[in-house]
């Protein structure tokens, strides 16, 4: 009885279809028009994520693959199987590498890390993943043991906390301030 | 569920804590409240380069601190039951209090009788609260009440279809 609305919605955007059975396979979800008419601005916008496979970049530069299971309004965000992965790309820190380092595949290392929650002042961003496609761009990549990758990104972010810190002298000696935090390296 | 309530029934399991500043906690969670503040007792703390780790019997952490726990792959079931659990205790208490101002209403007076006995799921209730009743006349008049429902509820029974059919 209480769909009977959102149902009436869904003959109004497609006239096309003749509305003889009640849940036409080309309506849209009634989810996703539930979404549509009601535009969430605060963390209730990723209720319709819930269940499904979604990326978390965190504050420190974690890039978190899971499955999420519940939220609140702090977007605190609870995640099944997860996978932490680190991607290297070799452009990242060409200014320290060698030229022999450059030519090096980009590399990816990745971790199991189970059950995962998020405080939620932690998240920078998060999408839904295309479960069909979301391992595509792994094929160009080589895959190194997490470890490895671990010690390469503290390199990386050794690096990107110096450079800032150069920056930072030479915007001041100009008159500016370089709004740039260790614990930013997202 | 919201993660809050999952945290709060991984009390006693083992998680492990990432503080914003890169210290990780590892240890059995004693309590935590609604900001997330926990207390943690048989910890292991380890630095955020990974390299000095300190055992301590108990910590506090102000969950403000906090950039992520990792959780006991059993937890989400356990939450489930515990949930179920929850709520069946929650409906017995309930069920108990139903039947105990049931059995007030038809100590006091005939009206307030006549309107517990209407309430189809008070019969049950009402029938325990008969047990602790000793006097009797108010027994026999919640009868005729309940006798006098029974009619009224098949005359009911009885109207319906007629309606239907004119």
């Amino acid at each position: 009885m209480s769909a009977s609305p959102i149902q009436a919605q869904a003959s109004q955007q497609q006239p096309q279809s003749q509305g003889q059975s009640p849940r036409d396979a080309s309506a849209p979800n009634v989810e996703d028009l539930y979404l549509e008419s009601y535009a969430f601005t605060t963390a209730a916008a990723i209720v319709g994520s819930v269940d499904r496979k979604i990326f978390v970049l965190l504050r420190d530069g974690r890039n978190i693959f899971g499955i999420l299971r519940t939220f609140d309004q702090f977007a605190n965000l609870v995640l099944q199987d997860t996978i932490e992965r680190i991607y290297l790309d070799t452009d990242r820190d060409d200014q320290d590498t060698s030229e022999a380092e450059e030519k090096t595949p980009k590399r990816f290392g990745e971790a199991y890390r189970g059950i995962f929650m998020v405080r939620g002042e932690n998240v920078v961003m998060l999408g839904e993943l295309d479960i069909d496609r979301e391992d595509d761009h792994l094929t160009e990549l080589q895959q190194i043991p997490f470890e490895e990758a671990e010690k390469e990104l503290k390199k990386v972010h050794a690096n990107t906390i110096k450079n800032e810190k150069v920056k930072g002298k030479k915007l001041l000696a100009k008159g500016l301030i370089n709004d740039f935090v260790k614990s930013d390296l997202y | 569920m919201l993660p809050l309530y999952l945290l709060t029934s991984a009390k006693t399991k083992q998680i492990l804590i990432e503080l914003k500043n890169g210290e990780t906690l590892n240890g059995d969670l004693v309590n935590c409240d609604s900001w997330m503040n926990l207390t943690l007792k048989n910890v292991i703390q380890t630095s955020a380069d990974g390299e000095k780790f300190v055992k301590l019997p108990e910590i506090y952490i102000r969950g403000n601190h906090i950039k992520y726990l990792r959780l006991p792959e059993e937890i989400m079931d356990y939450a489930k039951e515990q949930n179920i659990l929850n709520m069946e205790q929650r409906n017995k208490f309930q069920k108990r209090r139903g039947g105990n101002n049931n059995y007030n209403n038809y100590n006091n007076n005939n009206n307030n009788n006549r309107r517990g006995g209407n309430r189809n799921g008070g019969n049950n209730y009402n029938n325990s609260g008969r047990r602790f009743n000793n006097n009797n006349s108010n027994n026999s008049n919640y009868n005729q009440n309940q006798n006098s429902n029974q009619n009224q509820n098949q005359g009911h029974n009885q109207q319906q279809p007629q309606q239907a059919q004119s």
